[in-house]
């Protein structure tokens, strides 16, 4: 039944992200924008043969594909710092319906209609841009079950910065942090390879790689195995996150029921 | 003219001692900002590691557009924070109030408001000066001067975008992804950019004037540089102008009872 109830919440949130037209087109433009920009950068870099014979095609895509990642992974912290802000959320406490399941159900439909139509958008321009696929485009298969686990845990890490409300008044700088150690760790614009070795190691140890550059790297092919392993990995931060959102979530309520809301 | 920038300075005054009263609250968006800006130039230092050069554009360039990029948005944001919000205060009938007062309407709007993380931006970009190694104290003048262009270029594009609200209603996510757009290209390489794109970004997207000349005033222009900025402040300063007063002969009061003092 709780089941039900969520799936009516993600659609009833799918219908209004859809209805919320500026936004969407906003973001799909902005998506535009960017692989525009980087399609002359790495043209660039390519008429120069300073790619060590890879292709500069390989390099948008794994824009396209990191970004899509990045862009369809709705900012739900923003509600939730309202709710806390505002004590809304005291009153949901006494409604028969978890609040956190409640807000990732909602966040749920809202990124399936941004993960498919940013998607559809995103892979159509990297290929109007650079004029052609990857090397191995059959490689961009697994960017469908990678990038939906990838995005559910950053909308994860979201629902934990948009907790942090509980303790500081606005989770916003919190928020500008995380994105940029997001885009950081993750190798949002460039891949993890370029790194030094010592900040490699350090970005493949958070969850940032394992979202943003588990779904970019697909761009330069990968194996079954490889593509298992990033998967696996994905799950696994998936879980451990769920865990710590959870007991966050619950430090925060004790808050409010103590103090009030 | 007079009466009107002493006006413009006295909000700006108002404005700065508003947002440090919440003392707290400004400190962590100033310290934060600062931080989010380095650790976005990681990704660039990564890049200029693997590559050095992108047709003769380096690291240091990269620091200086980065060091323009935050002092004019951060200006911007400190003495023109209500540019930002301006879609919704037309779209929300929120003008009344600022029609009843016998001031300039545009000016009284941009300067309601003032962002604390502006400050942030200001403190990255004089760091970022001091390490790009191009601004010498015979300098400082034509880097005061090429900022002060950038900064009222970005304010008037802003102008333009939002006061689409005059026409197309609820504009405010697209305004707020153009500002964004324009803020993607004037952070970049600008060697990368030719032909058709180029002339793009010196009018559509109006990056050219907003970071690319200020930053080649930075990097030893002179004069004649300068001068083409100042140019591009004479032409988006009374298109901003022209396309704010086109709009607000369509506006529609919001029926709103307000006074500010």
């Amino acid at each position: 039944m709780s089941w039900r109830r969520d799936a009516a919440l993600a659609a009833t949130s799918a219908r209004q992200t859809m209805s919320a037209r500026g936004e969407l087109v906003g973001r799909a433009l902005f998506f535009g924008v960017l692989l525009l920009v980087f399609s002359r950068l790495w043209l660039v870099m390519a008429e120069e043969g300073r790619l060590g014979g890879v292709a500069a095609a390989n390099f948008l895509w794994y824009l396209a594909l990191t970004e899509w990642v990045v862009l369809a992974t709705p900012m739900i912290y923003l509600t939730i710092e309202e709710d806390v802000k505002r004590g809304d959320l005291a009153y949901s406490l006494a409604r028969p319906v978890s609040y956190l399941r409640a807000k990732f159900a909602e966040g749920l439909g809202e990124l399936a209609v941004r993960c498919v139509s940013l998607g559809v958008l995103g892979f159509g321009l990297a290929w109007l841009f650079i004029g052609r696929l990857p090397d191995q485009p059959l490689a961009l298969l697994w960017a469908l079950p990678t990038g939906a686990l990838a995005m559910v845990l950053l909308m994860q890490i979201q629902i934990a910065i948009g907790l942090c409300a509980f303790w500081i008044h606005e989770a916003a700088p919190v928020y500008w942090i995380v994105q940029k150690l997001n885009f950081v760790f993750g190798g949002l614009l460039f891949p993890l390879t370029f790194y030094p070795d010592w900040l490699r190691a350090i970005s493949e140890a958070t969850p940032f790689a394992a979202a943003v550059y588990g779904c970019g790297k697909l761009s330069f092919g990968t194996t079954t195995s490889a593509a298992l392993t990033t998967l696996l990995w994905l799950v696994v931060w998936n879980v451990v996150n769920a865990g710590f959102v959870s007991v966050v979530y619950g430090r925060g309520v004790r808050a409010v029921e103590v103090h009030g809301g | 003219m007079k009466a009107a920038v002493q006006y413009f300075g006295a909000m700006i005054a108002t404005n700065l001692r508003a947002s440090m009263a919440l003392r707290g609250a400004f400190w962590t968006r100033t310290i934060f900002m600062f931080i989010n800006n380095f650790i976005y130039l990681v990704m660039w230092w990564v890049f200029f590691d693997e590559f050095s050069e992108v047709r003769g554009w380096m690291l240091p360039d990269m620091l200086a557009i980065y060091a323009v990029a935050a002092g004019v948005f951060g200006t911007a944001m400190i003495v023109a924070g209500g540019v930002m919000t301006l879609a919704r205060t037309i779209v929300q009938g929120d003008l009344d109030t600022f029609l009843t007062q016998p001031k300039p309407v545009l000016l009284a709007v941009v300067a309601s408001r003032s962002e604390a993380s502006g400050w942030g931006d200001v403190a990255s970009a004089v760091v970022l000066f001091a390490l790009c190694g191009y601004v010498t104290p015979a300098s400082i003048p034509f880097v005061l001067l090429a900022l002060a262009s950038g900064c009222i270029v970005f304010v008037a594009s802003a102008v333009i975008f939002h006061s689409l609200a005059f026409w197309l209603k609820d504009t405010e996510a697209l305004s707020r992804h153009f500002l964004h757009f324009l803020l993607a290209y004037a952070a970049f390489p600008k060697t990368v950019f030719l032909g058709w794109l180029k002339v793009a970004l010196f009018t559509v997207i109006p990056a050219g004037f907003v970071t690319f000349l200020p930053v080649d005033v930075v990097r030893g222009g002179g004069w004649k540089v300068l001068l083409a900025a100042l140019g591009g402040v004479v032409i988006y300063g009374s298109l901003a102008l022209l396309v704010f007063r086109a709009g607000l002969r369509r506006y529609e009061s919001g029926n709103r009872f307000g006074v500010r003092a």
